[in-house]
């Protein structure tokens, strides 16, 4: 019996869709050995997913194992018939899904969808299965179990969620647990957990995984072996100490490099030609105090933000941090006055403009722009990336047609995209490229302070970081002010000067990033820090 | 888009929705014949090579009466399409893009009446309209026309909503862009999208109601030729000349299915 | 604490603030019904009773003004507007449709009379329809190979492209005058029914087809399905746990779109057969420009649809947990059911979205 439960051998993936085939896997080989906790890294586009539902053999319609061998204790999966498979599926393979929120059948309760897989696999009377559904919702660590289990999905959390799909992939006790990024969806303080809670099972039950992931943090935290996936081959694989410790090609460097959680530089402006003219002096540029915003849902209020104080300097980058339902992005809102405050004050230059409206609202947005998440749902997809950037000079009457044409190509090299990129529409430029553009528009009307939201997270790691150089270079160059909203602090300690961390609607604790990062007062923060993968 | 235009079936379904076109624009190219006029003693005769449709009961060659019985129905619901689509696609605007900005009221109240447009069926609708108006194709094309008006005005008012939360709406108005400026530039062209292919889909129906209505005898008065006064016509032989009723009918049912392919592939495109 | 003290009071009061607002615009639809007809009949040009008269009397061109008159008393249609509207409207409260233009009868008393024809005929068409999709849905799904998948698929836009008037001729064609199988006409024997229910059945099907079917594509592609998949269900295991359940939320609220499809199909059917029943009366009454009758059915057809709709919308919490108050969770976000669909048709399971925080998650 050989120490490997796993080896794949070759393994081809492709989809068809009309007459196109893709070729997303193109020769993998990996194993995983018995109990062993193993990593399969790679960005999007990798096509470690399509390895991952290719190893259950539930790819989705249009794609197909087109070679190579899945060596499963000894069984070659891509030649097994159907019914054996069924069996090994959720018997001996289980699979953790990615998206918590949609992987479970809506209008089932959560006790018999755990019940239905125990039943099919150890052959237990109803009553039984049902008894071993709750105590397995005890294993995974939710409490009240008894009560959840007659519940439906939509009544749980993210993270309970999560756990209920963990707790049903050990549940007939299999023998290898595929892991498809069983957290990017959840907050970095429910990963940790949920994490801790696979390793502790893989562990107690000798069960070997297979982790699939983006974060290389990750890796590093919980794999003893790492496996590298760049478009559809293995770059790179080892243990973990090897790889990321003596990284054999470009590309792994380059992963280990730009992962959040495994750097701790601050980026620098990288100095081409002069620095700016004049020296920038801190002054505040934009200042919030007690800022206050409650939302009707029914009959209930919910307090979105409550008594935020804190000061945006020119020249400088305020990280506003926290997990979901922190307030950050109402806060955010408010100091952009996109949403209007129901307390406090938004000061600019000194200035009361939390009332302003009209005419007057409209004169301040040249002064203050906003960046926001989702590179594709910000830009316009029937306008050309000259439109979209000529947009507010369009609408500020600003310079003739021809001065705006060369003010968009300065624009364009400001944040080191070609001019060629011009008369694409956004449908045919990447997610990075995307956020360039919407960096580049905001800056048309020549601002003092960018509100950017989460202008990082829908992006590969390694475009993570060209981005916030670009952001990092502008800031030397114009002296803006960025009110920078995020929820990852591993991007945190690469771009900000000064930090806020926001938990529930309230500031938790504020200060200067050096000493936020090293030696945070309150627990909380402490924890978020301690929660970032890979984190040293 | 030019691929999936390649495809047979697409290909297929363009062609007769040119041959349509010309049958109801150019009828003369495709039937030189005299739809009006007919031979006593051909009476009933079965489709054969001089009459490729038949006669009917007046001698009248079925097939010229059909290439130039498309106009009529073709045009009453081309105008069908265009009244509902006009009035309604307008009050959808108008309720979506002036809802939360001046309260919810008005849009609540108009969108009930709206739904009184489309809980009473297309065809009640519009025989009340001709009852009131008169009979002939115009009538039918209005009351057509109202039943469809409804439905475009409750998907134009949930597109104007659902592109009013898209996250370049937002970025439009904080880039400066005056508010009737983003909802020219911004809110109605992406709106448009799915409201024009729905626009092609409601002519496949529009064609079939106004068929019906006039198979009811409300139409055209005779002896004009319409698709559905066609089959009615055919209807008390329908024991022994089978080809009064079937072949217009094909015809109703071919250019149908092609014009709905179209509007699928349309709307399918991004 | 799944259901908080559930004494039967409570439920009663539960129940009774979800069914207020809805019949409040039930009420308020069919109050627009009538409004939307009665400025129709009264704005268009054309006048109907005069036309009624020429109709009548066979010939347009002398008509007694004393008997125009007459006529447009007795039709309600005589007085200034303001005064018709709330006098017509009082009769419709007290459940007087008005009078007709052509036979001088009770709106209601017609309508009444031939009301169970007309159900015989719906009530089998919708059966007859909504099983065969069920079943040519079920077939597909389970058919290993995708030509017999994408054959089945095609056939619903079919059904709905051939008019009933042409299914109707043919079925009458083939099924009575070759065969001999089913009377073409009349109500005389009981199997007079099923030719033009079968005629209605098609469009029917072929509509709530496609909107079954569309709800269990997107059942399939979702990840709670594959979840299923990889647990080591059985394909109909799938089928009829995870997907059939949620695609039945969409199909059910086709239900009021086809109701209403079923009362316009009926005047073709009725006619084609020759049976009795309100769309022959409509019918009838376009030809005699009596506007009353044909006002008269579309309120009735109003209140029914109207109703479907009431009741689907009062199921729903049944059907669909998510739309459940629950008292025991703060932060799950119930999604906006309530109002008639601002998309057609409306489709409850897309919507559902959690706000769940992940710092809830208890240690």
């Amino acid at each position: 019996m050989s120490d490997e439960i796993l080896s794949v051998d070759g393994l081809q993936v492709a989809y068809t869709s009309g007459r196109r085939t893709v070729e997303a896997v193109r020769g993998v080989d990996l194993s995983v050995p018995r109990g062993g906790i193993v990593a399969l890294v790679g960005e999007s586009g990798s096509g470690k997913s399509s390895v991952s539902q290719a190893l259950v053999r539930r790819l989705p319609e249009n794609g197909s194992i087109t070679g190579g061998a899945i060596r499963f204790d000894g069984v070659d999966l891509t030649r097994v018939r159907e019914r054996t498979l069924r069996r090994i599926r959720g018997g001996q393979i289980a699979f953790v899904p990615q998206d918590p929120n949609a992987s479970l059948n809506p209008v089932m309760r959560i006790g018999e969808q755990i019940a239905e897989q125990i039943r099919l696999h150890a052959g237990m009377s109803r009553a039984d299965a049902a008894k071993r559904a709750v105590e397995i919702l005890g294993d995974v660590g939710i409490p009240h179990p008894e009560v959840r289990a007659a519940q439906y999905p939509h009544e749980l959390s993210g993270g309970m969620k999560q756990r209920v799909l963990i707790g049903m992939a050990w549940s007939c006790d299999p023998r290898l647990v595929i892991a498809d990024e069983p957290t990017s969806a959840l907050d970095v303080t429910v990963q940790r957990r949920v994490l801790d809670q696979i390793e502790q099972l893989a562990e107690t039950r000798g069960t070997a995984v297979l982790l699939v992931t983006h974060d290389l943090g990750v890796a590093k935290d919980r794999a003893q072996h790492v496996v590298v996936m760049q478009q559809g081959l293995v770059v790179d694989q080892g243990t973990t100490a090897d790889v990321l410790g003596t990284p054999r090609t470009d590309y792994t460097r380059e992963l280990v490099a730009a992962a959040p959680g495994l750097t701790t530089r601050r980026l620098e402006p990288t100095l081409e030609g002069d620095s700016p003219a004049e020296p920038v002096t801190h002054r505040p540029l934009l200042e919030v105090v007690g800022l206050r915003k409650t939302f009707a849902q029914g009959e209930d209020t919910f307090v979105a933000a409550d008594d935020v104080s804190f000061v945006v300097p020119a020249g400088q980058t305020v990280a506003l941090v926290g997990e979901s339902g922190s307030g950050k992005t109402t806060t955010a809102r408010m100091a952009a006055r996109i949403t209007q405050a129901d307390g406090g004050l938004v000061l600019f230059r000194g200035k009361d403009i939390t009332d302003l409206r009209g005419a007057g609202l409209r004169e301040w947005r040249r002064s203050v722009q906003v960046v926001y998440q989702n590179p594709f749902g910000s830009l316009d997809p029937r306008m050309s990336v000259e439109a979209l950037i000529a947009e507010p000079l369009r609408a500020f009457r600003i310079g003739s047609r021809p001065e705006r044409a060369r003010r968009v190509r300065d624009l364009l090299d400001s944040v080191r995209l070609p001019s060629t990129v011009a008369e694409r529409l956004p449908a045919e430029l990447s997610g990075g490229q995307r956020q360039r553009v919407a960096i580049a528009r905001a800056l048309a009307l020549q601002p003092e302070l960018l509100v950017l939201d989460e202008p990082v997270s829908a992006l590969d790691v390694s475009v993570q970081t060209q981005i916030l150089q670009v952001l990092v270079d502008l800031q030397a160059a114009l002296g803006l002010g960025y009110l920078f909203i995020t929820h990852d602090f591993g991007v945190v300690r690469q771009i900000s000067d000064h930090v806020v961390v926001m938990r529930q609607g309230r500031v938790v604790e504020q200060g200067p990033a050096e000493r936020m990062l090293t030696r945070p007062e309150s627990d909380y923060a402490r924890e978020l820090i301690e929660a970032v993968p890979g984190a040293l | 888009m030019i691929r999936r235009l390649l495809r047979p079936t697409t290909l297929l379904s363009l062609l007769i929705v040119l041959i349509a076109a010309v049958m109801a624009l150019a009828p003369g190219l495709l039937a030189p014949g005299d739809p009006l006029a007919g031979v006593t003693g051909d009476r009933l005769l079965a489709p054969g090579l001089a009459h490729p449709f038949g006669t009917d009961a007046l001698g009248r060659d079925v097939y010229t009466r059909t290439v130039h019985g498309a106009f009529l129905s073709l045009a009453a619901a081309t105008a069908a399409v265009l009244v509902g689509g006009i009035a309604g696609g307008a009050i959808g605007l108008v309720c979506g893009a002036l809802r939360g900005r001046v309260g919810t009221t008005v849009d609540f109240v108009v969108m009930r009446f709206v739904d009184v447009l489309i809980a009473v069926p297309g065809i009640l609708l519009a025989l009340i309209v001709v009852a009131t108006l008169g009979f002939g194709p115009w009538s039918i094309a209005l009351g057509v026309g109202l039943g469809a008006a409804g439905s475009f005005a409750r998907v134009m008012r949930a597109q104007v909503l659902r592109v009013r939360g898209e996250e370049y709406v937002e970025a439009a108005a904080t880039l400066g862009v005056r508010p009737l400026t983003v909802l020219g530039r911004h809110i109605l062209p992406n709106a448009m999208r799915p409201v024009l292919a729905m626009a092609a889909l409601e002519l496949g129906t529009a064609i079939l109601s106004v068929s019906t209505i006039s198979f009811l005898g409300f139409g055209v008065q005779p002896p004009s030729p319409e698709w559905g006064a066609l089959v009615s016509d055919g209807r008390d032989y329908i024991a022994t000349a089978w080809w009064l009723t079937v072949l217009p009918g094909a015809v109703i049912v071919c250019v149908v299915l092609a014009v709905t392919r179209l509007a699928r592939v349309i709307g399918v495109e991004r | 604490m799944t259901q908080a003290g559930t004494s039967p009071r409570r439920a009663l009061v539960r129940i009774a603030r979800m069914v207020w607002p809805r019949l409040v615009q039930f009420v308020f639809v069919v109050w627009a019904t009538y409004t939307v007809t009665f400025l129709l009949i009264r704005v268009l040009p054309g006048d109907p009773v005069l036309a009624a008269l020429a109709v009548q009397s066979g010939d347009a061109t002398t008509v007694d003004p004393e008997q125009l008159a007459a006529l447009r008393e007795e039709a309600g249609l005589a007085g200034g507007l303001v005064a018709q509207y709330f006098s017509q409207l009082g009769g419709l409260i007290t459940g007087d449709l008005g009078t007709s233009l052509a036979t001088g009868r009770a709106v209601t008393t017609m309508i009444a009379d031939v009301v169970p024809g007309t159900l015989a005929i719906a009530g089998l068409a919708l059966g007859i329809g909504i099983a065969t999709s069920l079943i040519i849905g079920f077939l597909a799904y389970i058919s290993p190979w995708r030509w017999v998948r994408d054959l089945l698929v095609q056939l619903p836009p079919l059904g709905v492209a051939v008019p009933a008037f042409v299914t109707g001729l043919i079925l009458i064609s083939v099924f009575s005058f070759t065969l001999g199988w089913f009377p073409a006409s009349g109500a005389r024997s009981s199997l007079g029914v099923v030719l033009p229910a079968i005629t209605l059945a098609f469009p029917v099907g072929a509509i709530f087809f496609q909107v079954f079917s569309t709800a269990i594509r997107e059942a399939e592609q979702s990840p709670y399905v594959f979840t299923a998949d990889v647990k080591g269900l059985s394909r109909l295991a799938v089928f009829r746990k995870h997907i059939l359940r949620n695609a039945m939320l969409p199909s059910v609220t086709s239900i009021g779109l086809l109701i209403g499809f079923l009362a316009g199909g009926t005047a073709v059917v009725e006619t084609v057969f020759s049976r009795d029943g309100i769309g022959r009366i409509v019918v009838a009454a376009v030809q005699a420009r009596d506007v009353n009758v044909i006002q008269g059915v579309i309120i009735v057809v109003a209140i029914v649809y109207a109703l479907a709709a009431l009741l689907v919308d009062v199921s729903y919490p049944f059907i669909d947990p998510r739309l459940r108050r629950q008292a025991a969770n703060p932060g799950a976000a119930a999604p906006a059911a309530g109002a008639p669909a601002d998309a057609v048709p409306a489709n409850p399971s897309g919507s559902a979205q959690s706000t769940q925080t992940g710092s809830e998650d208890a240690r």
